[in-house]
This record gives C-alpha cells, structure tokens and sequence, in this order.
C-alpha cells in the first residue's frame, strides 16, 4: 500500500467554474479547499478522495484508483453523497452549509460556504495556555454551547447524527458566531474491518457505545460529546477515553476539582452529558437547552479545605503511580 | 400531489428501539413505511432497517415519476427485502434470521394501495369515522376473524404470535389492498404494535380524526406510552393527510411534490447505508448523476425555503 498521500490540486485550477486559492485542510474523505466563485465570493470546496484508495500525482487533475479498491472507492463515494444530503437539508447559521455539489475529474466536489475564524480547538489551546483559573468564562461557554445546540437540534431533527462532535469540529468565527463543521465523519468511514464498515470516532469526545457495534446510538450520543466539548472549554484538555472511564472513571474528581470556579448547574449539566449510561443522559438536545438555559441566580459551592487537601493527596497519589508504571513499563496504554 | 405527513417514534421501556420508519416521494407517488424489528430473534432493527432501505431503493428507481404497478411493485419489493434479510443472515452464518414486521403505502393520482405482513397496521379514517384497518397476521386476529363471536381475552396472550414476517425462512404471507379512492383530508396511520397494543382502535381514530397530523401523531404516542408505563413497547405512528388545506402552505409537514423537479427524489431515509445495501444498489454512472441531482435538488428546496 502506498503510503503518499494524493496530491492536492494546484493553485489557480479551476474546477466547475471556481478558482482554486490553496488547500486549507486534508483528512481521510478528501482534501478541502479555499476558492473563488465565477462573482469572487469566497468559498470551500471539499473534493472527494480518500486518501487509502485513490493517489494522484503533482499537478494532475485526475485519481487514480486501483481496480480492488473501486468497490470500496465507490462505498466511499455514497458517503460522501450523504453528507451532501445532509447538509443540503438543513439551513442553519450554527450549520455549515453547502452551495452546490458537482462532478469533475472523475470525482465528485462539495461547495460550501467559507467560514473565516479558528477552531474551538485553538481556542482551546490557546485559552489554556494563559495558564488562568478559568479556561473559558462560564457565559462563553454558555452561550457557545447555546448556538451550537440550536444547530444540533436541526440536525437531529433531520434524523440526522453527527457523530463527531469535537472542538476541532466547532468552528468559531471572526464575527463570533459558532458553526457546526465536518458532517463527513458523521456519516461512516471507510475501514473494511471484517464485513461491516464502522463509524469512526474520537477517543475522548466519543459516548461509549460507539464503540460497540450494537448498541442504539442516538441523539444522546452527539450530547455526550457536547458534555465531552464543553468539559474541554472547562480543563483545557479532553476527557478520558470512554473505555477507559468504563473502568475507572475519574470525571466526577476532575469535575469536582472545578466547583467554585464554575457553577454548580454548569458542572452538573456536564455530568449529567457525559452519564455512561446513555438513557441516563439528556435524552433529545431540547432537554439539555432547557436545563442549559435555566435562569435564576447560579449557585457556587467552594470546595472544604478538608476536600482540598484530600484531592491534592490524590494528585500525588496518582502522580506516584503514574511514574511507578513508566518506570516499570507496566501499564502502557495502547 | 399535496399531503401533511408527521411520523414519530419513541422508544418505550425496551433497551433498544426496533421500530423503523420512513417516506420518499417523487414528483407524483409516494411512499410511506413503517417496520417493527422483531424480537426473540437477532438484529431485529437491522432488518426493519433493510426492510425500509430495500423498499425505498426499489421505488426510486421504479417510480418515473409514478409506479406503473402499484399492487406488484409492493409484492415484489417486499420480497426483495424479505430475501436481503436471508442473505445477510446467510452472509454471516446467524443461527437464526434478523425478522421484522412491514407495512407499506404507496399513494399517486388519487389513489392509495397498502400492504403489510406482520402486525405493523394501517388506519384509513374519513371525516373521523374508521373506513378500514389492516388484519395483523397474528395467531389472536386470525381467529378473531375467522369466529367473530370469540372472545378476544381468550387469545390475548396469543397478540405476540405472529404467523408471518419478513426474514423468516417461510415465504412471507403479504396482504395487499388497493386501488383505494382517497378524498380529501382523508388520513392514513401506519403504526406499530406499540401503539394499538395499548390503545383502543376507537380512541386511535378518534385522536386521527379530530386533529391535524402533527398534533395526533405525537399525542397518540403519548398516550400509548402512559398506557402501558413502566412495561411499553417502543411507540412508533407516521400519519399522512390527504390534500387537506385549501390554503396549502408547504412547510416541513406539509408536501408539495410539485416543487420536485421531473425524475426528483426525496427521501426521509437517509441512514448509512451498509455493504450489503450498497452493493444491491451499486453506484452506476446513472446512479452518481442522480445523486448529484438530488443533491442540488436539496439545495434549491432549503435556499426556497430560507427566502
């Protein structure tokens, strides 16, 4: 297998009458580009080519596909389809939208609207490296989230899942609206493991039963990563891996560690998000906007001194055991 | 062609839900489905699933833009699926075949044509009075039918027994009916054992025939959860009213097909669809053109819509 990735096309290509500027981002799917409609308006064209079954040479315009991937290419090729169908249905600010849809150089293309700001990925990262208490203020969080569950309930109400919501996928806009990206993951990815094609996910933002094939999953598995989205804005990092939490889970310690420093209700909301349990969660997204957007005075409870010092004791515990499991070599992950 | 068409499910005090449902339409027929994944047996929300995925694939590709054949079209199709089902269980050596109930309404011109096998069912009601249900194929309904005089209670403990289902290695049983006349504001209910399993047929018709769509639908589902809390059956309806409004404002319940292009397509089921789906319904050229059509088709409807 060949390990190069199919190149980009060039700059100034031009493609169902728009003008390539440069590739923007690539990922498994295919390579996503910025471009110049026939008026000059700036878009996104995300361009169809996975990069485990088609290559395609320095300024060529056409993949290549070997003739034992084709069937995979062409499965491949249906989700993208569908990801165009999903979004073609919806028109929602907090949704990312998709112009128009075309086919060129023996692949297909998705035309969206272009979208100028940062993840809420880099927000993130940058957030936490101010090193402050708070990585996000609670009304940030609150009216990020706010928006972004707005979209999310069009979505659902298409009977529609995204399934990899995650803060790279939240896209935070120069003029601060939130948008709800990369619908491409939620359809399936390709993966030809045994004789079923699997949903990907992303260890930390991913409710546990994606990772088992037979459980139902549903609108409460896109409001787990909500829940996993919103504790990122809180710590600064993503949670643990859902399998791992299985065994033991140390979200209720973590999130404890934040009281005082976010309200009550808020630390609540995401627990209540993140539940292993699925029918313990949020069952639809308006069951969360209502609890998220309850009014009235928020309620704070500091933590004990006595509480203080028994978590810092627990910091050093896990420390120590940390370091005692890479000095031994035992339990390395993965 | 105009129709109000809402569908709801919800899942009752089961682990999962097995029930399924769905509608796609052309310029000028469409078709309306609903399938109950049986328990007992394996993977019964993958064949509800197949069962919808099938049917639908078959009228996109049968209906140009109406069914030439109506009452052979539903027969063969839900054969087809009943035969997908066997071989995905055969695929993967199952001990035992994924099984699901089916019911299935197709409507074009004035006329509407259903079939079902299993105990999934249809309501026809017209100016609030039932015209006509379907008969589950279930042990309890058959001799219901066959002595009138019986008691139900006697059977009542036989309401789960069904005789026929897709997926089951006997040759699925398919009652069809039709050409059925439809007037306006007629209203058809399709619907899953989890609905009339715990509500009278009188207060289903009442609830269809007294309220628009959206509004009976998910009261009805309400109803049927209260009634049986605690032990409910997952609680699926979808419920169509026929060129009802005068004043027709097309909105997401209210269908228009006009606005559909010649050879358009809309369809509610748009889950993944898995390898064996795909390869039943591989990706020709022709296939990839219409795709792509339907797509923008998509966007003009929502860009219509936003305006």
């Amino acid at each position: 297998m060949s390990k190069v990735k199919p190149a980009p096309l060039s700059p100034d290509t031009v493609i169902g009458g728009y003008r390539i500027i440069k590739k923007v981002a690539a990922g498994g799917f295919g390579v996503v580009y910025s471009a110049l409609d026939p008026d000059g308006q700036q878009v996104a064209i995300k361009e169809y080519l996975p990069a485990s079954l088609a290559s395609r040479g320095a300024g060529e315009l056409l993949p290549q596909v070997a003739p034992d991937k084709l069937s995979l290419y062409r499965l491949g090729l249906k989700s993208f389809f569908e990801e165009g169908r999903a979004l073609a249905q919806i028109s929602h600010p907090s949704v990312v939208s998709v112009m128009n849809f075309f086919r060129e150089n023996e692949t297909v293309y998705m035309v969206m609207n272009y979208l100028e700001g940062g993840s809420l990925q880099d927000f993130i990262i940058t957030a936490r490296d101010l090193k402050q208490q708070k990585v996000f203020r609670e009304s940030t969080i609150r009216s990020l989230f706010d928006e972004i569950l707005r979209g999310l309930r069009i979505v659902h109400q298409h009977k529609m899942l995204h399934l990899d919501i995650k803060p790279a996928n939240i896209f935070i806009t120069d003029d601060n609206k939130s948008v709800l990206i990369d619908f491409g993951a939620a359809r399936e990815v390709l993966s030809k493991e045994g004789n079923f094609i699997r949903p990907m996910y992303t260890p930390g933002f991913a409710a546990p039963e994606m990772y088992r094939r037979d459980s139902a999953m549903g609108p409460w598995t896109d409001i787990y990563a909500i829940g996993a989205c919103m504790y990122a804005c809180m710590q600064g990092y993503p949670p643990n891996e859902a399998p791992q939490r299985t065994e033991k889970d140390r979200i209720a310690v973590a999130l404890g560690r934040l009281r005082g420093i976010y309200s009550d209700n808020l630390i609540e909301v995401v627990e209540w998000c993140m539940a292993l349990d699925a029918l313990s969660r949020p069952q639809s997204v308006f069951a969360l906007q209502k609890e998220l957007s309850r009014e009235g005075e928020r309620r704070y409870t500091k933590l004990t001194v006595g509480e203080k010092v028994r978590m810092q004791f627990e910091n050093i515990v896990t420390d120590a055991k940390k370091n005692a499991k890479s000095a031994t070599g035992f339990g390395v992950r993965k | 062609m105009k129709f109000s068409v809402f569908q709801i499910s919800r899942r009752g005090d089961r682990e999962k839900n097995e029930d399924r449902m769905g509608y796609c339409y052309t310029r000028e027929a469409g078709l309306f489905l609903l399938a109950d994944g049986m328990g007992g047996h394996p993977e019964g929300e993958v064949a509800a699933q197949m069962a919808l995925q099938a049917l639908s694939a078959m009228f996109q590709r049968a209906a140009r833009p109406i069914i030439n054949d109506p009452a052979g079209f539903l027969s063969d199709a839900i054969l087809a699926a009943h035969r997908q089902i066997l071989r995905y269980a055969l695929d993967r050596a199952m001990d035992d075949t994924p099984r699901t109930t089916i019911v299935a309404a197709l409507l074009q011109g004035n006329t509407a044509y259903w079939a079902h096998c299993g105990d999934s069912r249809l309501y026809q009601v017209r100016g609030g009075q039932l015209v006509t249900r379907t008969r589950d194929h279930s042990y309890m309904e058959q001799r219901l039918t066959l002595a009138a005089d019986a008691k139900p209670s006697a059977y009542q403990n036989n309401r789960n027994v069904l005789f026929t289902c897709l997926g089951s290695p006997t040759k699925p049983q398919i009652d069809i009916k039709g050409p059925v006349e439809l007037e306006h504001g007629d209203r058809l209910l399709l619907c899953s054992d989890g609905l009339w399993g715990s509500v009278d047929d009188d207060v289903i018709v009442h609830h269809v025939g007294s309220k628009p769509v959206p509004t009976s639908a998910p009261d009805l589902v309400e109803v049927a959860l209260q009634n049986a809390k605690g032990t409910s059956d997952n609680v699926t309806v979808l419920a169509i009213e026929w060129e009802s409004q005068t004043e027709f404002m097309p909105t997401k319940t209210n269908i228009s097909t006009d606005e559909i292009a010649d050879g358009g397509f809309a369809s509610t089921l748009q889950v993944p669809l898995g390898p064996e789906l795909a390869a039943m319904d591989d990706l020709d050229e022709a296939a990839i053109e219409r795709s792509i059509a339907e797509i923008n088709e998509a966007i003009k409807r929502s860009a219509a819509r936003k305006r």
